[in-house]
């Protein structure tokens, strides 16, 4: 346990890693309200489908926890049943089996208690970023509250906006913003129901490096300053060691968690950092199934 | 100064709005263009008797003539009292139809058979209803009208929802949108709403067409003009009121169209 030897610390439980967040709790929250995060549960979850060469067993026996406001990445390589996991979980799609819970309720279909946020954005064209991002507050979609309107919903939508430094761009339509924009207008859209866990499916995979870099530490100070929960699927190994505070790492054929590996790590976190290499090598040592790794 | 801004945001902004987005390119050759129809028109006028082929200038004075006689007003406000309420009923009920068959795959299923059924039919066809049903008047014209608008609009946007992303309706209910009628108003129409709007374009367009099918059995109006017309060998009055009904087109299209963009600037 170099890792450990390392910090100087114990053993890293999910309770340990969400202390390390501790931070959040006495910020003020200027988006989130009340402080609203989510313990998510997926137990023994598989997905089958009838293939032409018979049945393909997409996810088998998946189980694994998310704490309250902890940041988790899915890591896998492609074919491993990463966003069949994370329609899944957000209630889009129906596990062949196993459940998923949110804050212990079986999830039974999409809910506004979840924030979806996917890679290509998905922006309502129609509607300007404004647009976008009210639209889950013009309904009954929020915590049961029957929508908010008026000067309240004006100024929620204000607040985000300025959260994803889109300030200036208001008024604009999708068709005349950059993708690494369009990605912020969709976490804004995604917070503010104020959801408990904000889920996403490879996010910055559709932007260039340098926007990349650049979403991934706005989207901690985000996490930070909202405290939510956040499970974050990606293929990339470096952007799951950079932001997480546990990998959930998958293997294929069938669809399965490999391992779960917690990342203790100060942030923010430098690639060039020898214990940052150590963890990289590590997770992409596991999707490669190299067996036997050594450990951290 | 108050109303001059009223003015520009109506229908005058909307026309301002598309004469100003004329390439003047384009306005010059299709001047050459109307210019060389004309003179091979009237070229040919000289070789034919007028009850064949009237020159342009006897089209124009027959014009004239029936525009100061109050004659052409008198027929246009005709046409207009079943073109209207005949193509906004056949858009409604098209859009609503073609939204709702597409939307739901029950209904859709039920009454495919009879769309089958009743597709092919030229709203020419059921002029024997339109008589039958509503009379020799402006509803049993406006029925014949709105049957043409109706397919339009239904195929067109029965097309539209058909092809509203998957995605878009899961982002929306992950955001708390509930119920078909929710997800219809607040996704598909909107997603669909070029395709219903091309529609609705091509709908009233059709209506002017169909303004002289619909005066077949002795509605008056403009068609009514060119039918009677027709049999008393007045080709000059023939072609007069054919342009009063292309004017009309160009007319409302534009208006249209103006809007349309307006309606559509986010694509």
């Amino acid at each position: 346990m170099a890792m450990n030897d390392e910090r100087g610390d114990g053993g890293s439980s999910p309770k340990d890693a969400n202390d390390a967040n501790g931070n959040a709790e006495g910020e003020d929250r200027t988006v989130g309200g009340a402080a609203s995060a989510a313990r998510v549960r997926v137990a023994e979850v598989a997905k089958h489908y009838e293939g032409t060469e018979g049945p393909i067993r997409a996810l088998e026996g998946v189980s694994f926890d998310v704490s309250d406001g902890e940041f988790v990445c899915l890591v896998g390589p492609s074919g491993c049943g990463k966003t069949t996991l994370f329609r899944i979980i957000a209630g889009l799609e129906s596990a062949t089996a196993g459940e998923v819970f949110l804050n212990d309720e079986r999830v039974e279909g999409p809910t506004p208690d979840m924030g979806v946020v996917f890679q290509e954005y998905h922006l309502f064209p129609w509607r300007t970023v404004r647009g976008n991002v009210g639209f889950g507050l013009e309904k009954g979609g929020i915590d049961g509250e029957g929508g908010i309107d008026g000067e309240e919903r004006r100024q929620r939508v204000d607040r985000l906006v300025e959260l994803v430094g889109l300030e200036g761009f208001g008024d604009s339509y999708p068709k005349e913003l950059s993708g690494g924009m369009k990605q912020r207008v969709a976490i804004a859209r995604a917070l503010a129901v104020d959801p408990d866990l904000l889920l996403m499916d490879e996010p910055f995979g559709a932007v260039d490096a340098q926007t990349r870099e650049m979403l991934q530490s706005e989207l901690l100070d985000i996490w930070r300053e909202t405290g939510k929960t956040v499970l974050f699927v990606t293929h990339d190994v470096e952007e799951a060691v950079k932001l997480a505070d546990r990998i959930v790492v998958m293997a294929k054929e069938p669809g399965r968690v490999r391992e779960v590996i917690d990342v203790d790590l100060p942030r923010p976190r430098a690639r060039s950092d020898a214990a940052f290499g150590r963890y990289y090598e590590r997770v992409l040592g596991l999707i490669r199934g190299e067996r036997g790794t050594p450990d951290v | 100064m108050a109303t001059k801004t009223d003015v520009d945001d109506g229908i005058g902004g909307y026309l301002d709005g598309s004469i100003a987005a004329i390439d003047p390119r384009r306005a010059v050759l299709g001047s050459v263009g109307i210019a060389g129809f004309l003179a091979l028109w009237w070229a040919a006028s000289l070789v034919q008797p007028s009850y064949v082929l009237p020159s342009p200038a006897a089209v124009g004075e027959t014009f004239y003539a029936e525009a100061a006689s109050g004659e052409m007003a008198t027929a246009i406000g005709h046409s207009v009292r079943h073109w209207v309420p005949g193509a906004a009923i056949g858009t409604t009920l098209g859009v609503a139809a073609g939204v709702g068959l597409a939307w739901s795959s029950v209904a859709d299923d039920v009454s495919a058979p009879i769309v089958r059924t009743l597709r092919p039919v030229p709203p020419l066809a059921l002029i024997g209803f339109a008589i039958a049903w509503f009379g020799i008047n402006h509803a049993g014209a406006a029925f014949i009208i709105a049957v043409g608008a109706f397919w339009i609009n239904f195929y067109a946007a029965y097309g539209g929802v058909e092809g509203v992303s998957e995605d878009l309706l899961d982002v929306a209910r992950s955001l708390g949108v509930e119920g078909d009628l929710e997800l219809l108003r607040s996704v598909v129409v909107p997603a669909a709403s070029p395709e219903i709007l091309t529609g609705v374009r091509t709908g009233i367009g059709r209506c002017w067409m169909l303004v002289v099918a619909s005066e077949i059995f002795g509605v008056p109006g403009i068609g009514r003009r060119i039918l009677r017309a027709s049999n008393n060998l007045q080709v000059d009055v023939v072609i007069a009121y054919i342009l009063v009904l292309s004017l009309m087109f160009l007319l409302v299209d534009v208006m249209f169209r103006a809007a349309q963009r307006r309606a559509l600037a986010w694509r």
